[in-house]
């Protein structure tokens, strides 16, 4: 018994650890965009802010980062969905003997780094405009030098291999017969696959469409080569976040996460209704009973917790206009003052006391006292020469 | 002959329009997205870096300097080994490879336990909670595990406050929230293909091999182990191939003083503007990284076809 | 209507690879025939009717409808339509959207695509079921709204590949009866693609028997029951008893066997060898259990067989006697419930006998496997 309740408890703490490892980070991460402190962290808890919203939408590198984004994306999307759906259909019909190789080769994309694909997309068409000869500001030799061109091509390169799965896996459910059926009465092939076939499909070209969108929009390490002179809104993160962190990128991620819950938490009632309604069809479960609640919570927990979410969203959004983060912050600064303050005297008395006993004991702690015609330049020091005591002098000054 | 046969049975069964438009479009992905594109780069890698002028002029020959950059350095007397790109190889390769392990032990007993209990509506959450992160772009996963591991992050907050630690730990310094960073950003391509096995795995061979007494430990080194392995394999083979490939974590994450492998790809690109150089070095990634797979997936016995199921 | 047209292999072969699927068929179906394709499966059957419809090329030879020669020409250009043995309606259309689908993509009005589907819904009984979908409708009802999708495009010929193998019994002897109902109105040449003799021999006009992409026998129903002349036909279709053994003495049509175990039988050579055996030949002689009948007389002469009863099954309609003749012969009789209580009590002796017309006698050959 009591091995049994062990096992329950270490399976119990493995969870934790395993959801908090990867949800934890995101959830400290959404936090800091509303502490007002420069530095994204949680603790200290400055205060409750909004500020950080509004830097990010005053970011113009931003904007125009999601701009680009979105316009990658919908090539991305476009490109890949139809090469991927082609490659699944190709694999369907290809000789059994080539079938191995031809699904290694399409399915390599996932595998090759995507830094690789990025530099390889690079050379090929940098390569492809010499070979063509095009002339220095020609539009072909703009189209291959282009990041956006180049960046939708080199996505599309290992996203059609994500849409290719999707597709595969739905395609295993089709029945050849019915586009024989299709032809047998009279329709090209052009018509079987527009009335038979993309409809058959349609649900999976929707969800590889979003896929593909995603995969797009994320991506950094491919990008990063083809984009060239362009910005995607992960170009642009990657360098802020290299340059320096500060809480206008956890607002963004903030809503970012926000979206991806909506989302995902639709796509799972929508799987429901879609998997009650096929029961009711077939008779094995009844129509839903009229109930309290509307049909799109009903037996959704997932969707509970988000609409409460959303209330306590609204709850904070509307407290937001009476509460005034600024005098918050006022208060906040001038507690910091007061501890600064604080600390300076504190040192002061420190050195005070040191001075004398240095004064008594000789020159042993300075052993060269920094010359005094450094001292007001301030900051060529290694570290702004904030060590430096004089500093702290000159700043009470201030 | 037999080839003409096949593409003629193909338009055949997919009429001249329609045969065309996939034959063009499954070819435009595979010649130009794929095969050209890392042929061209495998040609790049043996040039020299020349100024536009001198391209296709008489010093434009192959050569093998930009491997021999790698392991010589610009050592032209081949004395002395590149040690310090080197070494960024060994590290890349080895901690890619310890990443991936770290990932199988921490997703097996997940994967087992959301494969195992089948289909309640608390699995379905579960499953919707991994999935989020997964779709939160890659940059800020790691900016997110920056903020905590930080020097004044979250995490030495707490363990200062906890008194485990006086001062502050350089997590970032010491690189351990590089290999965090890089176990959490791959962490659910491990996780859903072993998922998908164990699913697919019947309960009742498990509940016989209870049965038959065989020790909990035995249950799964005998049947769940063995049945999962084509997922453990599709997850590990993703996760080593894009921790070693990874940039974006090591771009945020890692310290200053140590590199990754794609990080000296992309100074040669970016920062030294030698393309070629660049190149050859994405060409020893990669190949690497594929022997080291395909070597792993031949000594357990595994298929090219399981990947990606 | 439009009235049948003819169809006709000449010496079709379909291979895939090594593997020789048809072999050398050659058949003329005559124009409005109801014409059958039976054989067990894996015989070739369907692949037969998957190159009259199109959907593969022969390997060698000629199909040829109402005279035209098919080679190059894709299903969607072919007068035929094919019922398939899934049925294959498109699951996300409505019925009368399936049924009008060939004038959909010919173009057709929605107005006119739904008065003609109206028409076919009411000719097979489905009158107001047009704004269902294919999931709604019972297995009876699937299969005549893929009948009518089929006429709907008004095809010279109807393909039909075991259209009724998904139901269960009695729907499937209703929809016999339908079937050639539905034919008797459209006047149309049907090919049938079976593996069940009921079938086959209730409704078709002619029969082939197909073995492993061989067509042993092409006639009426009648005749390939009464004269098989394979003996892969006398068993695979009816139930046969067999009798082996050489030729005696052959006189016209009729010859004389001396088996081994039952003595001297005589018996018709089945019409398609009448000349072709000769005296010592290895030979088979086929006597079904409904020819054989009981015997006052003793057991002597050369149509009558001796033999113990073993037991009896009680069938309904008839009664079914398992003897055991001379030498451990397993010999199978059925007799018509007339009334009778029994037959026959266990070990007791019977003598039979039979009209040598109703026994066939042929060359040695392949038997059904069953």
């Amino acid at each position: 018994m009591s091995s049994t309740a062990l096992i329950r408890i270490a399976l119990g703490a493995y969870f934790v650890i395993f959801f908090s490892y990867l949800l934890g980070p995101l959830v400290v991460m959404s936090l800091t965009a509303f502490n007002s402190s420069a530095f994204p962290s949680v603790s200290p808890w400055a205060c409750f802010t909004y500020e950080w919203f509004e830097v990010l939408f005053n970011d113009k590198s931003i904007r125009q980062g999601i701009y680009y984004s979105v316009i990658i994306g919908l090539g991305t999307v476009v490109l890949s969905v139809s090469m991927g759906l082609a490659a699944s259909i190709v694999l369907t019909q290809i000789w059994p003997r080539l079938r191995s190789t031809y699904y290694t080769m399409i399915i390599a994309p996932i595998l090759i780094p995507g830094v690789v694909l990025g530099i390889s997309t690079l050379v090929f068409w940098d390569r492809v405009g010499d070979f063509l000869g095009v002339s220095e500001g020609s539009l072909l030799d703009l189209l291959f030098h282009n990041g956006i061109f180049l960046t939708i091509l080199g996505q599309s390169s290992f996203i059609a291999s994500y849409a290719m799965l999707v597709f595969v896996a739905r395609l295993q459910r089709f029945d050849p017969g019915l586009t024989e059926a299709a032809l047998d009465l009279g329709a090209t092939h052009t018509q079987a696959f527009r009335k038979i076939m993309l409809p058959f499909m349609r649900p999976a070209i929707a969800s590889a469409a979003v896929l593909a969108f995603l995969a797009s929009f994320e991506n950094y390490n491919t990008t990063t080569f083809t984009i060239v002179d362009y910005k995607t809104l992960t170009t642009v993160l990657a360098q802020k976040v290299r340059l320096g962190i500060n809480p206008s990128i956890s607002s963004l991620a903030f809503i970012i996460i926000a979206l991806t819950i909506f989302v995902a938490l639709a796509f799972e009632a929508n799987r429901r209704n879609q998997a009650r309604k096929n029961a009711v069809k077939e008779g094995k479960a009844s129509t839903p009973k009229k109930g309290f609640l509307p049909p799109f919570l009903r037996g959704n927990p997932a969707a509970i917790v988000f609409v409460a979410l959303a209330f306590v969203a609204i709850g904070m959004v509307g407290t937001a206009q009476q509460y005034s983060p600024e005098s918050c912050k006022i208060q906040y600064q001038e507690a910091k003052q007061i501890e600064i303050q604080r600390r300076i005297q504190e040192l002061q008395q420190k050195r005070k006391i040191r001075d004398q006993s240095g004064a008594r004991n000789g020159p042993d702690i300075f052993v060269t006292p920094p010359p005094k015609k450094v001292q007001p330049e301030g900051g060529s020091g290694a570290f702004g020469n904030v060590f430096d005591p004089g500093n702290l002098n000159s700043d009470k000054n201030n | 002959m037999k080839k003409k046969m096949i593409f003629s049975e193909f338009f055949k069964n997919n009429g001249v329009v329609m045969g065309s438009l996939l034959m063009g479009l499954v070819g435009f992905w595979l010649v130009f997205l794929i095969v050209l594109p890392q042929l061209s780069m495998l040609d790049y890698s043996f040039r020299f870096n020349l100024p536009p002028a001198e391209q296709g002029g008489p010093k434009d020959v192959y050569t093998l300097s930009n491997y021999q950059q790698l392991i010589y350095g610009s050592d032209t007397t081949r004395q002395t080994y590149n040690t310090v790109d080197l070494m960024v190889f060994v590290r890349t390769i080895i901690a890619a490879m310890a990443v991936t392990i770290f990932n199988i032990f921490l997703c097996y007993p997940l994967a087992y336990f959301l494969g195992q209990s089948k289909g309640s509506g608390f699995v379905r959450l579960l499953v919707v909670l991994l999935i989020i992160p997964y779709w939160i772009n890659e940059i800020l996963r790691a900016f997110a595990l920056r903020i905590i591991f930080g020097d004044s992050g979250l995490l030495n907050e707490a363990l200062m406050l906890l008194h485990l630690t006086r001062e502050p730990i350089d997590f970032i310094r010491q690189d351990i929230a590089l290999y965090a960073g890089l176990g959490y950003a791959y962490i659910l391509l491990m996780l859903f293909p072993m998922y998908n096995v164990i699913e697919s795995l019947d309960r009742n061979q498990i509940e016989a091999a209870r049965d038959m007494g065989a020790s909990w430990l035995r249950i799964h080194r005998r049947i769940v182990i063995p049945h999962a392995k084509p997922g453990i394999a599709s997850g590990a083979t993703m996760v080593f191939m894009l921790s070693a490939g990874a940039l974006a974590a090591p771009q945020i994450l890692g310290g200053p003083s140590s590199l990754w492998f794609t990080q000296l790809v992309y100074q040669w690109f970016n920062d030294s503007l030698n393309w070629q150089q660049g190149a050859a070095y994405a060409i020893v990634l990669l190949a690497s990284t594929i022997i080291i797979v395909l070597t792993v997936m031949k000594a357990f016995k595994v298929n090219m076809g399981d990947i990606g199921k | 209507m439009s009235s049948g047209v003819a169809i006709d292999l000449e010496n079709v072969w379909i291979k895939f690879g090594d593997f020789v699927a048809v072999r050398e068929a050659n058949v003329n179906i005559n124009g409005g025939d109801f014409f059958s394709f039976l054989g067990p499966s894996g015989c070739g059957k369907t692949t037969i009717l998957r190159a009259i419809s199109g959907f593969l090329e022969p390997s060698d030879g000629r199909i040829l409808i109402g005279g035209a020669d098919m080679a190059g020409i894709g299903p969607n250009k072919r007068p035929t339509a094919l019922i398939f043995q899934n049925l294959a309606l498109f699951p996300l259309m409505k019925v009368w959207e399936n049924i009008a689908f060939s004038m959909e993509v010919a173009g057709a009005s929605a107005a006119e695509r739904r008065k003609r589907a109206d028409e076919l819904l009411d000719m097979i009984a489905l009158d107001g079921q047009g704004d269902k979908l294919p999931s709604e409708l019972s297995g009876g009802q699937k299969q005549r709204v893929a009948i009518a999708r089929a006429l709907c495009a008004n095809p010279d010929v109807l393909l039909l590949d075991e259209p009724l193998s998904a139901l269960d019994l009695k729907l499937r002897q209703h929809m016999r009866t339908e079937l050639r109902e539905i034919r008797r109105r459209v006047g149309i040449t049907f090919i049938y693609i079976t593996h069940d003799q009921g079938e086959a021999l209730t409704m078709s006009d002619t029969v082939a028997v197909m073995k492993s992409g061989v067509i042993d026998q092409i006639d009426t129903g009648h005749n390939i029951y009464d004269h098989p002349s394979t003996p892969f036909v006398a068993s695979f279709v009816g139930e046969n008893n067999l009798f082996r053994g050489k030729i005696k003495q052959i006189s016209g049509n009729e010859a004389v066997i001396s088996t081994r175990r039952s003595g001297d039988l005589l018996a018709q050579i089945t019409p398609s060898q009448v000349g072709k055996l000769s005296v010592g030949n290895e030979a088979m002689l086929f006597i079904r259990p409904e020819a054989l009948e009981l015997s006052d007389s003793k057991a002597t002469g050369k149509t009558s067989i001796s033999a113990n009863v073993v037991n009896q099954e009680f069938e309904g309609n008839s009664f079914s006697v398992f003897l055991e003749g001379d030498g451990g012969k397993q010999i199978k009789m059925s007799v018509p419930n007339l009334g009778q209580d029994n037959i026959a009590a266990a070990g007791e002796n019977l003598s039979l006998r039979y009209d040598a017309a109703n026994a066939v006698v042929m060359p040695v050959g392949e038997l059904a496997s069953e």
